[in-house]
């Protein structure tokens, strides 16, 4: 502390007598005060950002997951009236809701702008009459119009989109919004970096093709081939009931420019008298034609015989009554989807079954029955990315769904009449509808649904995906097209992470607790002295280092020496039974004297030389069980399942044996052992080993014969097709990985047992083994317990191995020669390509707050129990 | 425990008694539980055996890579003549596709060896002419091989390593008589050579890239005022001005720089050697891009050991080449280090004063426990949930801030806003924190209760004690903490994919341009090297040299700092047995 030497008053002088007096200060200095304060605080609120850095982390997580079950929201919703009142025939819009174009059925084309309503540009095509039927593909700028005079016209409605630098912008433009403006028939909208997008739309017919002598009455068109040689593939319904195919292949004169159009047509089966056809439907191959009636029937031709169309199908969408009001395909047609008279709106896939009642093989199965709309479904406007659609009611209502998820997004309601006929139009970047009537009354909607493709069923239930037989858990997030249908099921993913943990404990939990009751009860105390700092080290071993070696060294390795590493699995537990029973038949005295670390030596020597023998069988135990090729038969290619039934059975009826014998004689041949020396007991002891493994051989064999003769085979379930970075591996390595935790923390949990206990029992007369089985494990097993589930924390979170070594399958099976793809590597691998704020990325911080949990339930639960320990043994 | 003696207590006497056959009451052989102590024995062996195994491969693989091998040249039975190092050589089964093309002798020799053989995998190099680094030779095939003197390995800056005959020699344009040359003299015009090269990379790197640094400041200067003053203002003008006048003395400056490499180049052109390859086919090789050669099969044992030596050396202190499958790993080296020396700044004051409040400031109660479960569960959390919530949390939120608030001339380019050093170091120092928390409360418990108490009475408050008595007493075990989260944040890799590192960063984290620190750059790193040149190189073969290597370096420097964390905390415990008073 401060002290200070005040000299006494003023006028003391120096010439009076010396007289200095010490005063202590008796109070603290302020800066003191100060600094013990600061610190006080400052540690305090130091000491509970621990807390708020755990709660950020998992707040964090959640909101990052959260939008994934927003329900979007409607922005605006605008009505106006165009100028000119018009049957709409078509409707296309640009990518950025801008401008539309209007085509109606006379002819009559105008663009006007989305958001005002106000009149861009019009015009008329030579239309000699209305067309009486019109078809397009899915982005909307192909279209065919059929025509009462039996001939079908293609145009083209389209959009020129670029990027003007502001310099380069005509001036004189008239503001339509605060970013929207119009020169000519231009619109150009100012983007965020302060360059303008510019879009206009623009329009062509080609000259007609004469396809029927009788008016056409539905039609269906699609664009195939290249941009070179397009072809275009058509399907009209005329009003005589005939259905034809067209193609019309385009070439174009290199030279001169000038086009020629090749039309071939084929006639498609007739359909029974008296049909009424309500809609056609093709798809872009031109392989595969739909015709919906108004019976609820669906008629499916297979026209991949151009020449030589067949009916394939004929099946009922819906029963008699209700008819098919309207039908299209999801976009890339593997789905299609069909109105009925009564609301419904379903979905079929054209699957294969070996049972099929068709030509082909094919057949169409209702995969989802979307949600009732209760009135006639009059129109169907699809996404043209995504697999959302917007089913038009003929009462007005307008609901748009996501199809994948099962799930209505908007029920929206149009302001204009809903008896009216009226076109719609899904958005492009599925962010607005448009519908004009034939009055000219426009209803315009804009809306925000971010992620239409996560619902709770979607993430962890079973949904039926495009192209697959049955509902199925499945993740797929990316893939070349962008026409893809995303699958975001975490369920595969913790499944393997479940998986991966299980086998990575299977190996690590016994070999880590064996070797820590070992470590702390019969190990030298020099030995121990070094192998706990080593194990301790190996826990801060980097996992990259492992998973490079478990899939560049040890999965061919144990590719190459399957057999061997499954022998090995019998091999060493024998060989070290071998050497145990040897030990008994040593005298008393060199028992004694080697009893120290030459057991233990003697113990790796034992696991070294039968890892050796199974090497050296290897081959001979493959030829000898599995027909010579390991990998033929655990395919199921050869033999039968016995010998893998034998194999597992073999330990379980040596135990049966084991444990039965010491039921009924055990006490009689005890006491049979005890009347022996030391060394002809341990000779008795062996034999008994020796006729119990020949007894349980024989056991395990019969069994294993009856299961097989009873038809019970265990290839395609926990064995199953090999391959090279599998489950084994993973769990041997990462075992290896786990080794470390758990057998330090147990360790010190046996460890930390009072040692008074120890004495007392060893004082009482009973054997180490006894002691350490009986009286320091029971105490000690919560803090074991805590150890395993620490263990297991490390291992459901362990992410470089499982990238590197598991092959990174999502698949749902517990096959140990399967790969597999955990919550965490699925993160690593994914997320560095993830779009900041796309459905991946937060499915992925979703992915990450399960693991998060996960692994805080464990711990949680790890420490509660370790806390009871403490306390128990604290007590004792 | 004193165990054995323990286990043996009955023995001595059971002996004497066996010898005179009275054994009524001595524990029976079930109680001894022999079996049972060979499986807890052995679980604990098979853990021995494994880690020791592991290492041992680790160490000799990692050792024994860059030992120059012989050439070997084999001729097969169909005439195809391979020359190449012998890598690694396996047993496999020959299937029944490939035995159908095989001659009724080769199947004979197969079937002698119960339908497997025996391949050796050769690394022919020259991937130039062959398209392929590796080749596999089964025993059936083999009709000679042997070891000639005159076959070089050269270790090119390009296309990997080549292996052949050297034919011919040109140097300043003048073919020479290669009689003259041996060894050590082909080593001393390579080396010339190869001092040019070094030199442009020189100019490259230092020269022009302060020239290139210098211009972007420029146009960061310029777009700064853009955004201050907007485009029509009179500093823009000004400011452009200047930046012009600036930019052009650059150009100039870039041209003469220019001018010094093309004349490098030109005079290096000259210089260039004549390879042949086994099968006949020449090629020109310049000088300058060969990094070493060596005649593999006529080396002395003092020439092997120096080139031993020198690829020690090449990669302890070079940048990586042919996608980091060959060179040096000093980027890697430096970035690891740098970001777990930052790592140890933030982490060091967060996790002492965490236990500082832990031990000597809270009261025991419901807010501890709190903590305590909360230091469980950082130290639980999975490594890769840090590296996301860095991701998210770091870069995407407070990175994006920074950029919006202090790097607006750079947008749409960011700064801060994507993976980085920094970001790294925080998310690192958030997954180790638990380790120093831990570590220093440990210290700081086993600082004696006399002390403390000492200082008190003294009337020092307890700030002063904690600052003057504790901490310095706790100081070595803190250290021990720090040391041991280091080593824990150098080996972990899988937040760092996610927060900054990258396979190959052009500029380093520190460097001689202002601000000497970069905390925004990506880096690059050991342990992510390892899975990126295993896992997604051209040919994970070749790289695998590579892989084992920087493994070693790793582990060594994981080792290193873990055993001195257990030294320093062993010294203290034994300082703290006598120590106290």
């Amino acid at each position: 502390m401060e002290t200070r030497t005040t000299s006494p008053a003023g006028e003391g002088g120096s010439d009076a007598h010396a007289f200095i007096v010490h005063r202590r200060e008796k109070t603290t200095k302020k800066s003191v005060l100060l600094g013990d304060k600061l610190a006080n605080w400052s540690i305090t609120i130091g000491g509970l950002l621990v807390i708020v850095a755990v709660i950020t982390i998992m707040l964090f997580l959640i909101s990052v997951a959260m939008p994934l079950a927003g329900r979007g929201e409607l922005q605006a919703h605008r009505v106006y009236t165009l100028a000119t009142a018009k049957p709409v025939a078509w409707l296309n819009a640009d990518e950025y809701t801008t401008t539309a174009i209007r085509v109606a059925a006379d002819g009559a084309v105008s663009a006007f702008h989305i958001p005002t309503g106000t009149f861009l540009a019009s015009d008329q095509l030579d239309f000699a009459e209305p067309a009486t039927a019109v078809g397009g593909i899915v982005t909307r700028d192909q279209v065919a119009f059929g025509f009462a005079d039996g001939t079908v016209r293609f145009g083209q409605f389209a959009f020129e989109v670029g990027v003007e630098r502001p310099d380069r912008v005509p001036a004189g433009r008239t503001p339509l919004t605060e970013r929207d403006s119009v020169a000519g028939a231009m619109v150009y909208r100012e983007m965020p970096t302060g360059d303008f997008r510019s879009i206009l739309p623009t329009w062509k017919v080609d000259p007609p093709q004469q396809i029927s002598e009788f008016p056409i009455v539905a039609l269906d068109y699609r664009v195939g081939g290249t941009v070179e040689r397009p072809t275009r593939s058509f399907v009209t319904m005329d009003a005589a009931g005939v259905a034809r195919i067209s193609r019309a292949v385009v070439q174009r004169n290199l030279m001169t420019g000038a086009e020629t159009v090749r039309l071939s047509s084929s006639t498609l089966p007739t359909l029974p008298e008296g049909t009424v056809v309500t809609r056609v439907l093709m798809n872009s191959a031109a392989d595969r034609v739909i015709v919906a009636t108004d019976d609820g029937t669906l008629y499916r031709y297979d026209v991949r015989d151009f020449s030589n169309p067949v009916l394939a199908e004929t099946t009922r969408a819906f029963d008699g009554k209700v008819a098919i009001t309207s039908m299209d395909f999801l976009n890339a047609e593997h789905a299609m989807v069909v109105g009925g008279s009564n609301g419904a709106v379903d979905v079929f896939f054209r699957l294969e079954r070996a049972d099929a009642a068709t030509t082909d093989g094919y057949e169409l199965v209702r995969a989802r029955s979307h949600e009732n709309q209760g009135t006639p479904i009059i129109g169907i406007s699809v996404a043209q990315r995504k697999k959302a659609m917007v089913t038009l009611g003929a009462d007005g209502s307008a609901w748009v769904r996501y199809s994948t998820a099962d799930r209505t997004m908007f029920r929206l309601q149009r302001q204009s009449d809903p008896e009216v006929d009226a076109a719609l139009m899904l958005m492009p970047r599925m962010d607005g509808l448009l519908l004009v009537d034939r009055q000219g009354a426009v209803d315009s909607w804009s809306f925000y649904f971010p992620h239409p493709e996560t619902t709770l069923k979607a993430i962890f239930g079973k949904l039926w995906y495009e192209g697959y037989p049955e509902p199925t858990y499945t993740w797929q997030s990316s893939s070349g097209t962008d026409v893809f249908e995303p699958k975001y099921s975490l369920v595969p993913l913790i499944f393997g992470t479940i998986k991966a943990t299980v086998y990575a404990l299977l190996f690590a939990v016994p070999i880590s607790l064996l070797g820590a009751i070992y470590t702390s009860e019969f190990l030298h105390r020099r030995v121990r002295a070094s192998v706990k700092p080593v194990m301790e080290m190996m826990e801060s071993l980097p996992t990259v280092v492992l998973g490079f070696v478990a899939a560049l060294v040890l999965a061919p390795l144990v590719e190459e020496w399957i057999a061997a590493v499954l022998l090995a699995f019998v091999s060493i537990p024998m060989g070290l039974m071998l050497g145990a029973y040897g030990w008994q038949m040593l005298p008393p005295v060199t028992a004694l004297r080697l009893g120290g670390v030459p057991k233990f030596l003697f113990m790796i020597a034992a696991i070294i030389v039968f890892g050796f023998v199974a090497y050296s069988l290897g081959p001979a135990f493959e030829r000898a069980l599995f027909y010579g090729d390991f990998k033929a038969w655990v395919n199921s290619d050869v033999g039968t399942g016995l010998p893998f039934l034998f194999l597992i059975g073999f330990p379980l009826s040596f135990m049966l044996v084991t444990f039965g014998f010491g039921r009924w004689y055990g006490h009689r041949w005890r006491l049979l052992l005890r009347e022996q020396r030391r060394e002809s007991a341990g000779r008795l002891d062996f034999l008994r080993w020796v006729i119990f493994l020949a007894v349980a051989g024989a056991m395990s064999w019969l069994m294993a014969a009856l299961l097989t003769a009873l038809g019970y085979d265990p290839r395609g379930g926990v064995i199953d097709t090999y391959s090279q970075r599998n489950a084994l591996v993973v769990g041997f390595v990462m075992g290896f990985a786990v080794i470390p935790n758990i057998y330090t923390l147990a360790e010190d949990a046996l460890n930390s047992v009072p040692s008074h206990l120890r004495a007392a029992s060893l004082a009482a007369g009973a054997t180490p083994w006894q002691t350490a089985m009986w009286v320091i494990l029971p105490v000690a097993a919560s803090g074991v317990f805590s150890a395993v589930m620490i263990g297991m924390g490390r291992a459901v979170g362990e992410t470089m191995i499982v990238v590197m070594a598991a092959g990174n399958t999502p698949v749902l099976e517990w096959n140990v020669f399967s790969g597999l793809r955990t919550l965490s590597a699925n993160i690593a691998v994914e997320l560095p390509e993830a779009v900041k704020d796309s459905t991946l990325y937060r499915t992925l911080f979703l992915a990450a707050l399960t693991l998060f949990v996960m692994t805080f339930v464990i711990n949680t639960l790890a420490e509660l129990v370790r806390q009871r320990f403490r306390k128990r043994a604290f007590q004792l | 425990m004193a165990s054995t003696a323990d286990s043996a207590a009955g023995t001595p006497e059971q002996a004497r008694q066996a010898r005179y056959g009275v054994r009524k009451y001595s524990a029976d052989l079930s109680a001894v539980g022999e079996p049972w102590l060979w499986g807890l024995g052995g679980a604990l062996a098979l853990g021995i055996i494994l880690v020791a195994g592991f290492l041992t491969m680790i160490f000799w693989n990692g050792v024994s890579t860059f030992w120059p091998k012989p050439i070997e040249v084999v001729t097969l039975t169909n005439g195809t003549v391979v020359a190449g190092e012998p890598t690694r050589s396996g047993i496999y089964r020959v299937g029944a596709s490939l035995r159908e093309t095989l001659s009724p002798e080769a199947l004979e020799i197969i079937d002698a060896n119960d339908g497997l053989a025996q391949r050796v995998l050769y690394r022919s190099a020259n991937f130039d002419l062959y398209g392929d680094d590796f080749r596999w030779v089964s025993d059936f095939e083999v009709a000679d091989v042997e070891r000639p003197a005159d076959f070089y390995l050269l270790e090119r800056q390009e296309w990997g390593p080549f292996v052949g005959r050297i034919v011919g020699l040109t140097l300043e344009g003048e073919p020479q008589d290669l009689a003259r040359y041996d060894y050590p003299a082909l080593r001393k015009v390579q080396a010339r050579a190869r001092e040019r090269f070094e030199r442009i990379r020189h100019i490259e790197q230092k020269d022009i890239g302060r020239v290139n640094y210098d211009m972007e400041r420029e146009r960061l200067a310029l777009r700064r005022v853009q955004l201050r003053h907007g485009e029509d203002s009179e500093e823009y003008r000004a400011r452009q001005r200047e930046t012009e006048a600036r930019v052009a003395e650059l150009q100039q400056e870039f041209a003469r720089h220019q001018a010094r490499i093309s004349e490098i180049r030109t005079r290096d052109r000259q210089d260039w050697f004549l390879l042949e390859e086994v099968g006949g086919r020449t090629k020109q090789q310049l000088l300058s891009e060969v990094v070493r050669l060596y005649p593999a099969n006529d080396l002395s044992w003092s020439q092997k050991v120096g080139i031993y030596l020198s690829r020690w050396k090449e990669f302890l202190t070079a940048e990586p080449r042919e996608a980091n499958t060959e060179g040096g790993v000093l980027p890697a080296i430096f970035g690891t280090v740098a970001m777990t020396l930052i790592m140890v700044v933030i982490v060091a004051p967060f996790g002492v004063i965490t236990a500082l409040y832990l031990r000597e400031y809270a009261k025991q109660g419901r807010i501890v426990s709190i903590v305590r479960v909360s230091v469980n569960n950082l130290a639980g959390v999975p490594s890769i949930v840090f590296g996301v919530f860095g991701l998210g949390f770091f870069a995407y939120t407070l990175g994006v801030s920074i950029d919006q608030l202090f790097y607006p001339e750079r947008l749409p380019s960011p700064t801060f806003g994507t993976g980085g050093i920094l970001w790294s170091a925080l998310t690192l120092a958030l997954l180790t924190v638990p380790v120093v928390i831990v570590a220093s409360e440990e210290a700081l418990a086993a600082v004696p209760r006399s002390m403390r108490e000492g200082s008190l009475a003294c009337g020092a408050s307890k700030w002063q004690t904690i600052r003057r008595v504790v901490l310095p007493r706790a100081m070595p075990g803190i250290m021990t903490g720090l040391i041991l989260a280091m080593a824990r944040g150098a080996g972990e890799v899988a937040p760092l994919m996610l927060v900054g590192v990258v396979k190959l960063a052009p500029m380093l984290p520190v460097d001689g341009f202002y601000p000497y620190l970069h905390l925004e750059r990506s880096f690059m790193h050991l342990g992510f090297h390892i899975f990126d040149v295993g896992f997604q190189s051209r040919n994970s073969e070749a790289g695998k040299p590579m892989v084992f290597v920087t493994t070693l370096l790793l582990l060594f420097l994981i080792v290193a700092m873990n055993s001195s964390a257990i030294y320093i905390r062993n010294r203290l415990k034994r300082k703290f047995a006598v120590g106290q008073f």
